[in-house]
């Protein structure tokens, strides 16, 4: 019930960030942070909710993982909210959160008995880790789609359109690079610590092994694409490219590894 | 209201040969001011326009005549003539900018304000022309904030500037590059000054003329030798010299754009024939515009601000109304008063011709007066409801209120 409550308060408020995108009027924002507000305050609860009667960090699931992951990219999103420059982000955001909130609301369930001893240790700061990492991915992902749109309009100089002002070209790829930078950091943290649960365990990685080529390929894509922003300055388009191709290939190797090894790193590891 | 005139010579009506010899202020109308009229004076670049409450339009024509140099004769042939409520549509329109050479643009209301402040400095306005032009900018403002006339520039240095904005979010940070020092670079250097650019570089193959517009905007001027420095450096930059060839290339670019590391460039080439290399605006984050892009642009806005002029002429029209029903109460007011005058008037000659005891008179004056003005009344009543020119003029007309003033006048 609350998570339906979520998704009906996500997909409003993007309808009023996207009013706000072809009708600027101040009003419309003003209703439209109010009401972002109020849904990240309900999708809080519905997160509180899910960690059960053992209070868990809700990351037992990839479709916990990916509730977590749209509540922490929302949380970054209501900061640019308020800001004038980039209150239209959330125009591009919030339909995506809700469709991905969409896709897991049947599968959505609260956590049941509380964790063996080997996953308190390294585990939790693995998932929070990768998945602080792959949120801000996901924020990347839907900035760099903007400095598209925004640039594609600039070179063929409709700013005649409402919809033209969107936030300035340098200031999207600042925010591209800072997600990106912060985002390789969480996800290379969350790689050390699983491989050091891994380890801690003694597992077989050959068992485990489409895991790890899935995880090096998301982090060697991402690796390249700040090596040549730092290295080289590919800043603005060709960053905002590389981020589109390493977030989509992030969502199919999710999708992917989560496949072949259902359970919450489940099978492979607790044998 | 219909006692309201207004004279404009403006780009349409009159050359600019004309426009240059009228160019007028307030306080050259103070000594019509004398008696309670009124006037108002507008001058810019592309017009000049005088409002008047209370002057005669031939006295009018002849005194802006004599200040001008022109002769009355063709003066009156450059004139528009405006009268009552077509009058204050005119200076609505004006101050709005849908009167302007280019539709919506935002200059003319700041200097209506500033002609204002001179004719309040003059003493030439009073009640119904502070009103006029209180009104003017209020409807001005509506116009400008309803409306998006005014939101899409016009000018090739104001493009400039949105271009600007639209990459690195404001212009006023960093530094700014003009290759020329002629008319067009001159024109689009102070419009990008007026804009909030504030490290303005200049460069010419004539340093002196470099020289002369630097010390003109408080920019830098530098030789034509530091034209690639100032490209590693500067990030918007305007061109228009009069090369026959490219003087920045594509050659020229990349490396420029390798030292910069990528760091975004704008470069806006207005000059015929082209500054710039069209290869040039393919290297990686350098967005080039030449003039016909511009135009493309500018085509675009201008459609756009026609297409935004209804809803402006829409506000306009509405607010002349709004107007002209403050200035019916008025004059109902000043009708009401003329009649309550009329009626004593009467009493007193009335009283005066009859050779009443005086205990008596005073009684038969307070109740002819009460009478009149319980009769009175009523007419006043519906004046005040319905103050509409129509039943105004026939109060007038009826009780024969301007004839009686002419009379009195005369007597």
């Amino acid at each position: 019930m609350i998570l339906w409550a979520v998704i009906l308060f996500y997909a409003l408020t993007g309808l009023f960030f996207i009013t706000y995108l072809f009708w600027r009027k101040r009003p419309v924002v003003l209703f439209a942070r109010g009401l972002f507000l109020a849904s990240i305050a309900v999708h809080i609860l519905l997160t509180l909710s899910l960690a059960g009667p053992a209070h868990r960090i809700p990351l037992a699931s990839p479709v916990q993982a990916v509730n977590m992951m749209v509540l922490l990219a929302s949380l970054v999103f209501i900061f640019f909210a308020f800001r004038r420059q980039t209150a239209v982000l959330g125009a591009f955001f919030l339909p995506v959160a809700g469709v991905a909130l969409g896709m897991i609301a049947p599968r959505l369930q609260a956590n049941g008995t509380t964790l063996p001893v080997m996953f308190q240790t390294w585990y939790p700061l693995h998932t929070v880790s990768v998945v602080a990492g792959e949120a801000l991915f996901a924020v990347a992902f839907v900035v760099s789609v903007v400095y598209l749109i925004h640039e594609g309009i600039i070179r063929k100089g409709r700013l005649h359109w409402t919809a033209a002002s969107l936030p300035p070209l340098r200031l999207l790829d600042r925010i591209l690079s800072a997600c990106l930078g912060t985002g390789f950091v969480a996800i290379t943290a969350g790689m050390l610590f699983g491989a050091l649960w891994a380890s801690s365990l003694g597992v077989d990685l050959s068992q485990i092994l489409m895991k790890i080529w899935a995880g090096a390929a998301m982090w060697l894509v991402f690796a390249f694409s700040l090596h040549q922003r730092f290295a080289i300055r590919w800043s603005g388009r060709r960053t905002a490219l590389i981020t589109i191709a390493g977030f989509l290939i992030m969502i199919i190797l999710f999708v992917g590894v989560n496949m072949a090894y259902p359970g919450a790193h489940g099978a492979g590891l607790t044998r | 209201m219909n006692r309201l005139g207004c004279l404009s010579i403006n780009h349409r009506s009159a050359p600019v040969e004309i426009r240059e010899k009228v160019v007028l202020s307030p306080q050259d109308f103070r000594s019509l001011c004398s008696r309670g009229e009124e006037v108002y004076a507008l001058t810019t670049c592309n017009r000049t326009e005088v409002y008047w409450i209370g002057i005669d339009e031939h006295a009018l024509l002849k005194h802006m005549a004599w200040l001008s140099g022109v002769s009355g004769e063709s003066l009156r042939g450059y004139c528009e003539i405006y009268q009552g409520q077509e009058a204050i549509r005119h200076l609505f329109m004006v101050a709005s900018g849908l009167d302007s050479l280019i539709i919506g643009e935002n200059q003319i209301l700041g200097q209506v304000k500033d002609a204002y402040r001179q004719a309040l400095a003059a003493g030439t306005t009073s009640t119904f022309l502070n009103k006029a032009l209180h009104r003017t900018f209020r409807t001005a403002k509506r116009v400008r904030t309803e409306t998006s006339i005014g939101r899409y520039p016009v000018s090739v240095a104001s493009q400039a500037v949105e271009l600007a904005c639209h990459i690195f979010g404001d212009i006023s940070a960093g530094p700014v590059l003009i290759i020329g020092a002629g008319d067009m670079a001159g024109i689009a250097a102070r419009r990008l000054k007026d804009r909030g650019a504030g490290d303005l570089c200049i460069i010419n193959r004539t340093f002196s003329a470099a020289c002369d517009l630097a010390a003109e905007l408080g920019g830098k001027p530098r030789s034509f030798s530091a034209l690639k420095q100032e490209l590693l450096r500067c990030a918007i930059v305007i061109t228009s010299t009069g090369s026959p060839t490219p003087i920045i290339t594509r050659a020229m670019m990349d490396d420029v754009m390798k030292q910069r590391r990528n760091e975004p460039m704008i470069i806006i080439d207005i000059a015929v024939p082209r500054d710039v290399e069209p290869e040039a605006g393919k290297c990686y984050n350098c967005y080039l515009y030449d003039i016909d892009a511009l135009k493309t642009i500018v085509d675009k806005h201008i459609s756009f601000r026609q297409e935004e002029t209804d809803k402006a002429l829409a506000i306009v029209s509405a607010e002349v109304e709004r107007f002209a029903r403050w200035a019916g109460s008025l004059d109902a007011q000043a009708t009401i008063r003329d009649l309550f005058f009329l009626m004593d008037e009467y009493i007193a000659s009335e009283m005066g011709a009859n050779s009443l005891e005086p205990g008596h008179a005073a009684i038969v004056e307070q109740k002819l007066r009460s009478s009149l003005k319980r009769y009175l009344h009523r007419v006043a009543s519906y004046l005040k409801e319905h103050p509409t020119l129509t039943n105004i003029e026939q109060t007038r007309r009826i009780f024969q209120l301007d004839e009686d003033y002419q009379d009195r006048h005369k007597g």
